[in-house]
């Protein structure tokens, strides 16, 4: 009997690990775009690098100007706990291609994915909606200071590098582009009603715009089929990572990757993990299950042995 | 004060010294790179009666770079300039005219050949023979070869002449075209510009006459010390790009305040000219872009007169005062604070836990040996 | 089967010359760490938005609550698969684990940036149970919990012998109720520590452009549990070992033997999964003259080498030499543990042949990272002494006499 239980329990504890092999007993869908969602294009082709969407930014998330440690005044040289917006160069190439870099607002966040209490989570997807926060299903990735415990998993997290944390401060947030949903004009109709991102609105050439997901993305095939010489075949952003609601274009001949883009598979990586950590649980069964036996066998084991305590040497 | 002698148009009369002769000069010769004291051997040259000769052609045109030539305000111009230069031909400020004038020009061509400056300005028509510009019933297309074929050195001021400027806009009806299209093989100095700045051609004929030689030139035959960089590099409304000011739309509060003009259509990131770094006729501020108007794009080709005035155009050149962040920009987080101590003080205690394991077991298990073999 | 002797309270002075220097050690993290909460975390770290994590996350709760996986383990061992030999080892490894956890879920406490707001973390509703953090968050607060009421029999025990009949009471009363509880307790401290020990490897699952190729796997979760039972057998022999010496705790060379042969099974399992699925992933070819496949190849070694040495006699023999081999085995699951979390972490990620995009963001623990993380492992075997001389964990050896005995243990001896 005995022998038996244990190898039942031994088999129970291989059995997790073995479905962990397997990796597939749960089916966790991949996250289709959702109808309202908004996004922006930027064409890293008409970018001059003037930072108007830096400057603006700045100015409408009312984000304090950087500085240097020693206190002057300084240009920020990459997202930080005070820049939510970022023009950055990359020289290689004909000429410099400019990139800019902000919250990719991605289909299937891994920041969402790993947040423990929803802090970050998509616009009206989240475990509650904060305050100010429309029933909208805009895709916009949000966060709720009043969940976030500053953990930063969604720093490890975020294959881009997007979300920021105040460092210097004794109470922080975390930083990231909202797509300025706070600019939005509910008296608008359409996208603008949703969010208003002040960089496309400042860009002098255009070279990011703003709209719904499925607008931008049909202008940026558009821009690339009507120009093939101009730029590199592919939008990024369309399926990488389970597609990002900010989407982008390069000059014929420069890598996203050179750009600073992640060179990411068309399934997301909240998909990969939440589909191996949750594999084993099946739907919680597994502990629950892995409890009760347990349970009873360390209970049948005491019973045993004190028994034979028992009788070695009496009573305690 | 050792007054000057002239013989042109009475310097004299109007109390010009030798001093502000040469400081007229000095500026010429700063315009084309040149030093001060080339400046002062200009002045010399001025002085012994070696000006140089120049023929002045005009054809399609508005005379409007002759205008400009003649309105430099300091040093006092019209006189300067025609006392610097030898004008012996030039159709806008001879006095004579007709047969008297073509006459002229024949001695001018026998007498210096090989050695005065040609000035071309405007553009010359190609179309059906080029018949339609002709001057003294010869047409340009004729003049201009007959007479680079003798001249030192060829000029071509303004757009029209450096490429064909306004009247080869599109649909270009006569066929203008630019001096450089129509001398292949010769070396055309362009000084474009609608109109040119006047220093440009005088620093340029000064430095001709002075040491016989000729500015760099870029491969448009620009000199360099003029259209070296485009407009943009150096505007006075550069920080405001930079910062990402731009005015939105004319009389906005950016117009206002004096931003950037860029979104406005501004071709100065395109253009290639030194507008924003010497005055035109010395008049400060008057250029477009300093009276709140973006830069059209005069001195360059399928630019100006092409791409209307109000299109918004890519940036050549993207040099930019301040760096830009790289994609993967250095934090140097180490570097600040007590980067060196921590990790003195961090590898010591993590090889003083790992040495302590290894002091330890080595110990424990020779004591152990020691007694198993009393045992 | 071994009769195993009772524990009993160690007793002596709680406040020697070691135990000054140890809290001294502390309340220099201590400071640290008040300065944390005044300035924030940036200015007392090296750690910044590359490496976010720095090493109190990796070191302070991965590698400490590794080791203290010997209560995981050692539970696992003698209550599930019933070998009622190890029974002894039980209670200072639950000790070891209970303060191993506190230690990091306060240190945690301190990485937090916006820690005001964890009191919602028992709060269902806003569970997110895709979060792999969230389940260690949750499961180390229940573990912790159930590993300090693992703890209290022995203080019950203690308090029943207190001569102060209040305390004896309580001690008598309580003592039996727990006893009978126990075993739900126990079944629950088995099955919380290898939810979250997995989920501990689980963590990292997100971070695949981050974490180098030849580490990130979807084994990462069984890989963290292989590895925390590893420790944990190693954590507990190390720690018999050092109780013997220190206060001539009972040890049974023989038994703790048999107790590394399990180990070098699960070192040995360990080692065919991660070879097994390298290969059989085809990420071989990451393998070559590089950092990365260095340090794959130091861990492996790590793993490998005190698998081998646990199944050679003259170590098993030898207390010294078993002593470290369990001491390698620590350090190879720590090891494991800090590269994934830490050396092969690279923020950029990797391109295609394994090599890191170099992101401009570099790391070494400051002085105050390091200090805390000191202090929080000298509070630690602070704690752990005191509940030793107080409670009744250790089980002292009281046929022989060793002659190396500490102050305190030899004071006890006397007044015994």
């Amino acid at each position: 009997m005995a022998i038996s239980r244990r190898d039942l329990l031994k088999g129970a504890a291989v059995a997790g690990a073995a479905t962990a092999l397997a990796g597939r007993a749960e089916a966790r869908e991949a996250v289709a775009p959702l109808p309202e969602s908004v996004g922006m294009l930027f064409d890293a082709t008409r970018c001059v690098g003037c930072r108007a969407c830096v400057t603006k930014c700045k100015e409408v998330n009312e984000l304090p100007y950087d500085r240097t440690p020693d206190g002057q005044y300084d240009a920020p040289n990459d997202l930080n706990g005070t820049t939510k917006n970022i023009i950055k160069a990359y020289a290689g190439g004909e000429q410099q291609t400019y990139m800019k870099q902000q919250c990719m607002h991605c289909l299937d966040p891994s920041c969402v994915s790993v947040c423990m209490m929803g802090a970050l989570h998509k616009e009206a997807q989240g475990k509650r909606l904060m305050k100010g926060e429309r029933p909208i299903a805009t895709g916009i990735v949000l966060w709720d200071k009043d969940l976030c415990v500053g953990c930063r998993y969604c720093q490890i997290g975020c294959a881009f590098n997007v979300p920021k944390f105040e460092w210097d401060d004794a109470f922080p947030k975390i930083v990231k582009c909202e797509l300025c949903r706070h600019r939005a004009d509910p008296k608008k109709e359409g996208p603008l009603a949703v969010a208003n991102p002040a960089c496309c609105e400042v860009c002098p050439r255009q070279a990011v715009v703003y709209g719904k997901r499925a607008d931008v993305l049909a202008e940026a095939k558009r821009r690339v089929a009507a120009e093939p010489e101009r730029y590199a075949a592919k939008v990024f952003g369309e399926h990488d990572g389970g597609g990002t609601q900010v989407l982008y274009l390069a000059p014929k001949g420069v890598e996203f990757s050179a750009l600073g883009l992640p060179v990411l598979p068309e399934r997301s990586s909240a998909e990969l993990s939440e589909k191996v950590s949750h594999a084993p649980y099946l739907h919680g069964i597994t502990p629950i299950a892995l409890y009760a036996g347990l349970a009873f066998v360390i209970k049948r084991n005491k019973k045993k042995e004190e028994a034979a305590e028992h009788g070695r040497e009496g009573k305690r | 004060m050792n007054e000057m002698g002239s013989d042109v148009f009475g310097l004299e009369t109007k109390g010009f010294s030798r001093r502000d002769f040469i400081k007229v000069c000095t500026t010429a010769a700063a315009a084309v790179g040149l030093p001060a004291w080339a400046g002062e051997k200009m002045a010399e040259n001025v002085a012994k009666g070696r000006k140089p000769s120049v023929i002045w052609l005009h054809f399609q045109e508005c005379t409007g770079c002759t205008e400009s030539l003649l309105r430099t305000s300091h040093p006092d111009v019209a006189a300067l300039i025609l006392d610097l230069i030898s004008v012996d031909y030039h159709e806008t400020l001879f006095a004579a005219a007709g047969r008297q004038i073509e006459e002229a020009l024949e001695k001018a061509l026998h007498e210096n050949e090989g050695k005065f400056v040609l000035v071309v300005e405007g553009a010359i028509p190609e179309k059906d023979g080029g018949i339609y510009c002709q001057v003294g019933g010869k047409k340009a297309i004729d003049t201009l070869h007959a007479v680079a074929a003798k001249a030192g050195a060829i000029i071509a001021i303004g757009s029209c002449a450096s490429w064909g400027g306004v009247p080869s806009a599109a649909p270009n009806p006569t066929g203008a075209t630019g001096v450089p299209q129509l001398l292949k093989g010769k070396t055309v100095v362009t000084l474009p510009g609608c109109p040119a700045n006047p220093y440009n051609l005088l620093g340029t004929v000064l430095q001709f006459a002075t040491f016989g030689t000729l500015p760099a030139l870029d491969d448009l035959g620009r000199p360099k010390f003029a259209y070296g960089r485009v407009i943009h590099e150096d505007c006075q409304r550069r920080p405001h790009f930079d910062a990402g000011r731009f005015a939105q739309s004319f009389g906005d509060e950016g117009h206002r305040n004096g931003w950037c003009l860029y979104k406005l259509g501004c071709k100065g990131p395109q253009t290639h000219a030194n507008c924003s770094l010497l005055d035109f006729c010395e008049v400060p501020g008057a250029w477009p872009v300093a009276i709140g108007h973006p830069c059209v794009g005069c001195t360059e080709q399928g630019i100006g007169f092409n791409v209307p005035i109000y299109t918004n155009l890519p940036i050549e050149k993207p040099t930019a005062p301040m760096a830009y962040p790289a994609v993967h920009p250095d934090h140097n987080v180490l570097g600040r604070g007590n980067g060196a101590i921590a990790i003195g003080v961090g590898s010591a205690i993590a090889g003083a836990v790992v040495g302590a394991g290894v002091m330890a077991t080595r110990k424990l298990s020779s004591e152990t040996e020691k007694d198993q073999g009393k045992e | 089967m071994s009769a195993h002797g009772h524990p009993k309270a160690i007793g002596g002075q709680l406040l020697g010359p070691s135990m000054v220097k140890l809290l001294a050690l502390f309340a220099l993290a201590a400071a640290v760490m008040l300065y944390r909460f005044v300035v924030g975390v940036g200015p007392v770290s090296n750690m910044t938005d590359g490496f976010t994590w720095g090493i109190w996350e990796p070191l302070n709760v991965v590698v400490f609550t590794g080791i203290g996986a010997g209560a995981f383990s050692v539970g696992l061992l003698t209550y599930a698969f019933n070998k009622g030999q190890y029974h002894g080892l039980v209670r200072p490894a639950v000790l070891v684990g209970a303060i191993a956890y506190t230690l990091g879920a306060s240190s945690i406490v301190v990485a937090l940036g916006r820690y005001w707001n964890a009191y919602w973390l028992p709060w269902v509703p806003y569970w997110n149970l895709s979060s792999a953090l969230l389940e260690v968050a949750v499961c180390v607060i229940a573990y912790v919990t159930v590993l300090w009421v693992e703890v209290m029999p022995s203080v019950l025990e203690g308090a029943a012998a207190s001569k102060h009949p209040r305390w004896a009471a309580i001690g008598k009363r309580w003592g039996p109720k727990l006893a009978k509880a126990m075993p739900f307790i126990i079944a629950l401290a088995i099955v919380l520590p290898s939810m979250h020990q997995s989920s501990l490897g689980g963590l990292m699952l997100i971070a695949e452009t981050k974490v180098h190729p030849l580490w990130h796997t979807a084994l990462l979760p069984t890989l963290f549990l292989v590895s925390c039972l590893s420790m944990g057998f190693g954590a507990v022999v190390a720690l018999v070992t050092i109780l013997k010496l220190a206060w001539n705790g009972e040890h049974d060379q023989k038994l703790l033997a048999q107790l590394s042969k399990v180990n070098a099974g699960l070192l040995f399992f360990y080692v065919a999964l991660r070879l097994g699925d390298i290969a059989w992933s085809g990420k071989l070819r990451y393998l070559g003259a590089n950092f990365y496949t260095g340090l794959f190849l130091v861990e492996m070694a790590l793993f490998l080498a005190p698998a081998i040495l646990f199944l050679v006699p003259r170590v098993q023999a030898n207390r010294g030499r078993l002593f470290g081999a369990a001491l390698l085995a620590v350090l190879a699951g720590a090891a494991y543990r800090m590269d994934t979390y830490l050396s092969v972490y690279r923020p950029a990620g990797f391109d295609a042949n394994g090599n890191a995009i170099p992101a401009g963001w570099q790391y070494f623990p400051s002085l105050g990272e390091t200090i805390v993380t000191v202090g929080m492992a000298a509070v630690g075997v602070a704690i752990f002494i005191v509940v030793s001389r107080l409670f009744p964990v250790v089980v002292v050896d009281e046929r022989s006499q060793h002659s190396k005995l500490e102050r305190g243990a030899m004071k006890t001896a006397a007044s015994r």
